[in-house]
Formats: C-alpha cells, structure tokens, sequence
C-alpha cells in the first residue's frame, strides 16, 4: 500500500514537471474547444510534428491537457451563443442558453465548469481504481446492445417534444432521415446524395451543427438588440464574483447529479464508437426522466445543464481506458493518441501499467491535474467571457457566422460544407420560427447513422434475424432499462395525480 | 522626373512580360522545367491510415529526387470511390496531380460497381508496397489454426470481420470457404481498426486484413496469410500458406498494394514529364533515406515492393479477373 501511494506521488511529481506543456495546451484547448470545427482531434492532427517531437510522455500529457480543456470550452459558446462547440456539447444549450437569455450567462458559465471539473476530476479518480473491469466494458457492449445504447440517446427527442409531440417526432424523424443520407455501411451504395460526391461520406455533421444551432441562431438573435433579453445596464449589473460563486454553490448542492451523470459519461467512454454526443444526451434523457421537476427542462434548469456537462467530461477519462489496455481506442481523439504512442513504440496491453506506469497511470494523472487547473484558471475567467452577452446582436451576429462558416469549412477542408451549413442555417432558422426543436433534428442527424450502422451489422450476423434484437442477457436487460425510463414521467405523473 | 519613372517602369515591365513569355515557351515545348509547383496527391482515405503512412515515407524522399514537395489531399469516403471520382473529375492533366490508393481493394470496388469515369482514363505506375492479406483470430478464441476455423466453419457459419466487402482480403476467404466446403459470413466493419476490434472484442470469430495492421497487436494471432512465402516468419510463426496449402488457384494478390496511378491524358500531353516521375521514383528504391522512412513508419521493410507500370498492370489484370470471378460473392 505504501509503495502504491509513492508510486502515485511520484506520478503526480512527474507530471507537474511538465507544467510548461500542460498549462499552454490547457489555454490552446479551451480556445479550440470553443470554435466549432476546432476539435481536440483536428488541433493534434494538425500539430502532430510538435507531439511528435516532444517524446511519448510530455507528447501524452500534451494531447491529454488539450482533449480535457477543449471538452470544458465546447460549453462556453453552447450556454453563451446557443451554438456547441462540439457535437459533444450538443445538449448544453437545452438549458443553458436560456439562463443566459434571462442575463445569467455567468453563473451558467459556472455551473458548466463546475460540473465539467467536477464530473471530470471524479470520473478520472474512478477510471484509476476501476481500471481493470472497465477495460472489460468493450467485450460485452456489441452491435446489439449498443443499438439500445443508441435509442436511450434517441429517446430524447421524445423528451424535447413532451410540449408539442408532433412537432417534436416530425423533426426528430427529420434529422434520421438526413442522417441516413451517404453511402450505405454494407454494399456502399449512395442514397440520397443528390449526386453529390462529398455526401457520399454521410452529411458532414460539424456543418450540420453550425448550420442548425449558430447560424440559425444569428438568424434569430438579429431581431433583438442583444443575446439576453436583459437591458445592458441590468445585464452590467448582474455581472459580478456572486453570480460565479452562486453557479458553484447550485452545482455542489447537486452533487449527487454530478456523480451519476458522469459515470453514464464514463461508461459511454469505455465503449468504442459511442462518444461525448450520445453520452450527453442520454444524460441529459435520465437527468430529466429521474428529475422531481422534469417541467423545468428547457427552461434554464441547472440540473439540464450539470447532465450534460458532466457527463460529456466523463467520457474523457473512459476513453483512454481500452486504448491503453486492449489497444482500442474508445474514440476519434484517442485514436489519434493511439497513432502518436505507437510512433514511439509504446505497446498497449494490461502490462504497461507495470512496465511503463508513466504512459499507463500518467494520462489519468495529466487528466486530473489539468481538471484543477481548468477549476482555477477559469472559474475567475465566467465574468470576462459572460461580458459576450452584452455586445449588440448587429456586431455579434455577423461575427458568429464568419467565425462558424470557417468552422464548417475545416474539418474537411470542402467549399462545398460551407454550403452545407448555410443550408442547415435555413433548416434551422425556420424550424425555430414554426416551433420545431433544431437540437431534435440534430440528435437524428448524429445519432441516426450510429444506429443504422450497429442495426445493419446486428443483422448481418444474425443474416436477417431479427430476433438477434433480444438474444443476449445484457442486451435484454438494457432494453427493459429503456423501456422503465421511457415509462417513469407517465407513472410520475400518474401517482402524483392519485395522490 | 515622374514621367522619366513612368517610362522606366513601362521599358522595364514590357521586358519582363515579353521575357517571361520567351521564358515560358521551352517549359512548354520541352517540359524542362517540370514540376514548376508542388506535386498534389489525391489519397482516397482517411489521414493516418496505412496509404497515408506509406504516402509519407515515399513521398518524402521522392520529393528530394524530384526537386520539388509533395501535398497529401485526402478524400475519404465509399471505400475509396470519392477520393477517385474527385481525382478524375479536378485533378489537371500537367503530371502535377497523381493520385495515391490501394490497387486491391479500390480496383475489385470498380468491379463490383463501376465508377463514372473511364477506368482507362487513368493508370498505376509506381508500386510501393506488397501486403499479404492475412486470417487472424483473437487469443481467447478457441480455433487455434486455419484447420480449426474450416472444422468449425463445417458445423456452423462462422462470422468474419473485413474492412469492407470487396477486399482482397474478403476475396481470399471466400474462395478459402468454397473450396473447403465452410460456411463464413463476411461483416464489414469499415476500415482496420474496427475489423480489428470486432476480432478483439468477440463480435466476430475471426478476421481477414492485410497483415501488417494486425501482426503486432495484442491479443491477436495471425494463422494464415494468402500469399505464396512468409516473408515474416519471425512476426507471424503461426501463419501458414493458405494459397498453397489449401490449392485454392490464387494468383499473388497482396491485401495492401499501394500505388500511385495518374490519368492516362496526362502521360500522352508529357511524355517526358512521366518518364521523369519514373527515373526520380527508381532513385527512391535503392535510396537508404526511403528505408530508413519505412521503418521509422513502423512497416516492415520486407514488403516494400518495387514496381512499374507492368508490375500494376499485371496486378490490376489479376485482380479484375479474380473479382470478376467471384463478383456475386463480393457484392453480398
């Protein structure tokens, strides 16, 4: 046990040693996270040579401090301007957009840190002790199982719609079917491309995002004179070390959401393919289902905004969990890491916690250290950045869509995604004048091609059974999960009423 | 004085145009000074991949013979078709823009379902690796050989993980289980590192990838390759000779053969500019520099594969007939 805890020290020792990377990929992150079409992924792709160069561990630390900063800062432009800046803060808006609209982007800005540090710090903690059965998560989660997966984060859209059901299906089965677009997973046969070539890959979903949330947002926002529905001069007023400290004290009040909601994260992590997209909205699915005030959902409820945010930095530290002891890794970001360790030669399996605990243990550590440095570096930093809801709609609309189009543009580079944003820019612009909810439509475009995917293969193994639905014993008892939660607010409601 | 300035700048910028376009007429006649700008490549999958990892090693010293740099374009999508498609549609004529892919897969995809374009309107002419396509199974798995995986694909339809369905990898499989009677379904997972997780995770009972992708993971095996040596008995003791064990009447088909190819209208407008990509490319062979690159790559030297226009036509040829052959298989 001793010798344990020096191995740990030690860790920690070594890792605040290589302070000069981690805190300037901290800031690097939180600005990239913030732009949409900046991800973890592309920055690393993109400063691969420099990762490269600085050997496997201060390389590890590096890429760990830029995918943890940049999954907080995702939420930053997401409460503030209504527009995530990942498809993992894809659900953050739901209620933290409209706190903001009331003039309280601060202590919105607050409680989504809080909870990211919070739900990430205690899910890295978790990952730490848990590393050995986690890793085992992979083995059970197949095609079947993850097609309930899927539909606990579909399920949302059922959720977003309790106020108008119709309009809630019609955008949700909207989004599936613009999902489906692409060369199909099996025979590769284009659907729906309209001939064209750059659909062939699915719609490209960073376009879909900005095109759906931040351009449609502008659209919107024009018409007033500024994001919070606020005067300047109440919003000025408003802006203040309480309103951070209020933010803090909402989420720490919570705490027991914070915990739950980041273990979905976590567990979501482990399990390659899945990702922060679905993990947020299945948090953000149960958080209301299991809520004492799910009505309050869609409103500026904290809870609404801890399920996500904690959840999404969950998946953070689940994550590297198969990569670094099966050498699967558990998503994009971390496949990439998985390129840069192999180029040094680094070999994955349960021993490299013995043989190497500083690439085994070290990002877990790297991940916790940069936690509390986000916690103290940005805490302070909610006053400056909620300052953007008081700069007029003429000034700000026009600079979301230049910042955005070039957002849409990068990821794969094509003049063509530029259009393809304006164009969900229209979609989602007159889906908010009618009533429609764009995060809806675009839970059917993220999530419907995952589940075709994982539908599709469950098939073609079972070669067209579809009884292989309900043949494993994990997989039924998800879909008996599913079932609960999908039933719990109708009973809530009926025995509040016989009460 | 104002004017005396202006007239110089007349004289002198007159004497530059009317020079540069005396300048530009050898280039033009007699391509002397080709490449004249960077040399793009077209790469039908994602950056990272095997192609771009074997773009990068060339590339790189090539550029050192060739006097000028090379651009990775990277076009993803449908197995290869896009980054084709957009090539043959934007690429310029000029030897600038070539297009760098893997010959099996992207050539069997044109066979099962034909592109837009003409597929003589471009052609491979520089060969840089060959990787055999290999069967490989999880550690855990309870079939321990190619023997065992055809004994228990006699009694009941084994699952087999691919990147996708028409692969040479795929195609070697299929013809595995047709002459031994086993009944496999192939499940394409898109790309080699979800075949491999499939295999990894036991979704699937086994795999087929070109061997270099799975030879060093962990918790695999590789038991056999389709191929006609084992180059690398030392990274794959158990693999044996599936073609020549099993007589299944396989030309050499290597899983992973990539290759750069440029359009046809190219190579007739510069003859010399190609014959110029050629003997640059031959240096890059016998340069240690591109050895060196290889391995830094992590792939092994033993299937870097020298080959020209004949050794891809050959391929090409083979490959067509085979999948030809066995189209109704490829295309479920």
């Amino acid at each position: 046990m001793e010798n344990d805890l020096g191995i740990f020290f030690s860790l920690i020792s070594n890792t605040l040693e290589y302070w000069w990377v981690i805190v300037p990929a901290t800031i690097l992150g939180i600005v990239v996270g913030a732009i949409p079409g900046f991800s973890a992924a592309n920055t690393i792709i993109i400063l691969l040579p420099l990762t490269l160069s600085i050997g496997p561990e201060a390389g590890m630390i590096f890429m760990v401090a830029i995918y943890t900063s940049s999954r907080l800062g995702a939420g930053i432009p997401a409460v503030l301007v209504n527009i995530p800046g990942t498809a993992g803060a894809a659900a953050t808006p739901l209620d933290g957009y409209p706190m903001s609209k009331r003039g309280e982007g601060q202590k919105a800005l607050s409680i989504s840190f809080t909870s990211s540090v919070l739900g990430g710090l205690l899910t890295t903690i978790l990952a730490l002790i848990l590393i050995p059965w986690l890793s085992q998560v992979a083995y059970y989660l197949h095609s079947v199982e993850m097609i309930v997966v899927m539909l606990f984060g579909i399920s949302l859209i059922a959720t977003i719609s309790s106020q108008d059901t119709l309009k809630g299906l019609i955008a949700g089965l909207f989004g599936l079917m613009i999902g489906y677009i692409g060369a199909d997973v099996v025979y590769e046969i284009p659907r729906g491309t309209f001939g064209f070539l750059e659909l062939y890959d699915k719609v490209p979903l960073v376009p879909a995002l900005v095109g759906l949330f931040a351009i449609s947002e502008a659209f919107v926002v024009i018409d007033r004179k500024m994001v919070a529905n606020q005067s300047v001069k109440d919003s000025k007023m408003m802006h203040s070390w309480k309103q951070t400290f209020n933010g803090i004290k909402i989420t720490l009040i919570r705490w027991k959401h914070v915990i739950w909601t980041s273990i979905i994260g976590l567990i979501i992590g482990v399990i390659p393919g899945a990702g922060a997209a679905i993990a947020s909205f299945v948090a953000y699915q149960q958080s209301k289902n299991f809520s004492k005030t799910p009505e309050l959902y869609g409103t500026g409820h904290p809870e609404g905004l801890i399920a996500p945010e904690s959840s999404n930095n969950g998946v953070t530290s689940g994550t590297l969990i198969p990569l670094l002891i099966i050498g699967v890794p558990g998503g994009a970001t971390a496949a990439i890491m998985a390129v840069v360790l192999e180029y040094h030669g680094v070999q994955f399996g349960p021993d490299i916690f013995e043989t190497n605990p500083m690439l085994g243990y070290g990002p877990f550590v790297a991940m916790g250290i940069t936690y509390i440095i986000l916690g103290f570096l940005i805490m302070p930093l909610t006053r400056y950045f909620s300052n953007v809801l008081l700069i007029p709609t003429k000034y700000i609309a026009p600079l979301i869509i230049v910042f955005t189009l070039v957002g849409s543009f990068v990821p794969r580079a094509y003049v063509f995604d530029i259009y393809v944003a304006i164009i969900f820019g229209i979609i989602g612009y007159i889906a908010r004048k009618t009533g429609y909810h764009v995060a809806a439509i675009l839970i059917g475009v993220i999530l419907g091609p995952m589940l075709e995917n994982f539908f599709l293969r469950a098939l073609r193994i079972s070669q067209g059974d579809l009884t292989t639905l309900f043949s494993s014993s994990l997989g039924n008892t998800l879909w008996i999960l599913l079932i609960i939660s999908l039933f719990v607010p109708g009973l809530k409601k009926y025995f509040s009423r016989q009460k | 004085m104002n004017k005396f300035k202006r007239r110089q700048f007349l004289h002198y910028s007159t004497a530059l145009a009317a020079g540069s376009i005396i300048g530009s007429i050898p280039s033009i006649a007699f391509g002397s000074n080709f490449p004249n700008r960077k040399i793009q490549a077209y790469i039908p999958t994602r950056a990272g991949g095997g192609a771009d990892r074997n773009f990068r090693a060339f590339s790189g010293v090539w550029s050192k013979h060739l006097g000028i740099k090379f651009e990775p374009k990277f076009y993803p999508g449908a197995s290869g078709r896009v980054g084709y498609e957009t090539y043959m549609d934007k690429a310029s004529d000029d030897c600038h823009d070539l297009i760098f892919g893997n010959m099996g897969p992207e050539v069997l995809n044109w066979v099962v379902k034909k592109p837009t374009f003409d597929l003589n309107a471009y052609k491979y002419f520089i060969q840089v690796d060959a990787d055999p396509g290999s069967i490989f199974i999880s550690t855990k798995s309870k079939m321990k050989t190619v023997e065992d995986v055809i004994a228990e694909g006699k009694k009941r339809t084994l699952t087999v993980a691919t990147s996708r369905l028409a692969h040479p990898a795929s195609l070697g499989i299929l013809v595995l289980a047709q002459k031994t009677g086993m009944k496999i379904n192939l499940i394409p997972l898109s790309g080699g590192k979800n075949t491999r997780n499939g295999v990894l995770t036991g979704e699937t009972d086994l795999g087929v990838l070109p061997s270099t992708t799975v030879m060093k993971r962990k918790g695999l095996n590789v038991i056999g390759l389709f191929d006609e040596k084992n180059v690398l008995k030392n990274k794959m003791p158990n693999a044996i000779l599936v073609n020549t064990e099993y007589k299944l009447g396989l030309p050499p088909l290597p899983a992973g053969a990539r290759a750069f190819g440029i359009k046809t209208s190219a190579i007739e407008k510069h003859p010399d500019r190609f014959k110029k990509l050629i003997s640059s490319a031959k240096k890059v062979f016998s340069d240690e520099a591109y050895k060196k690159a290889v391995v830094k790559s992590k792939a092994p030297l033993e299937f870097i594969s020298e080959g020209y226009e004949k050794e891809c036509k050959a391929y090409v040829e083979n490959i067509t007939k085979v999948g030809q052959e066995y189209r109704s298989l490829l295309s479920g």
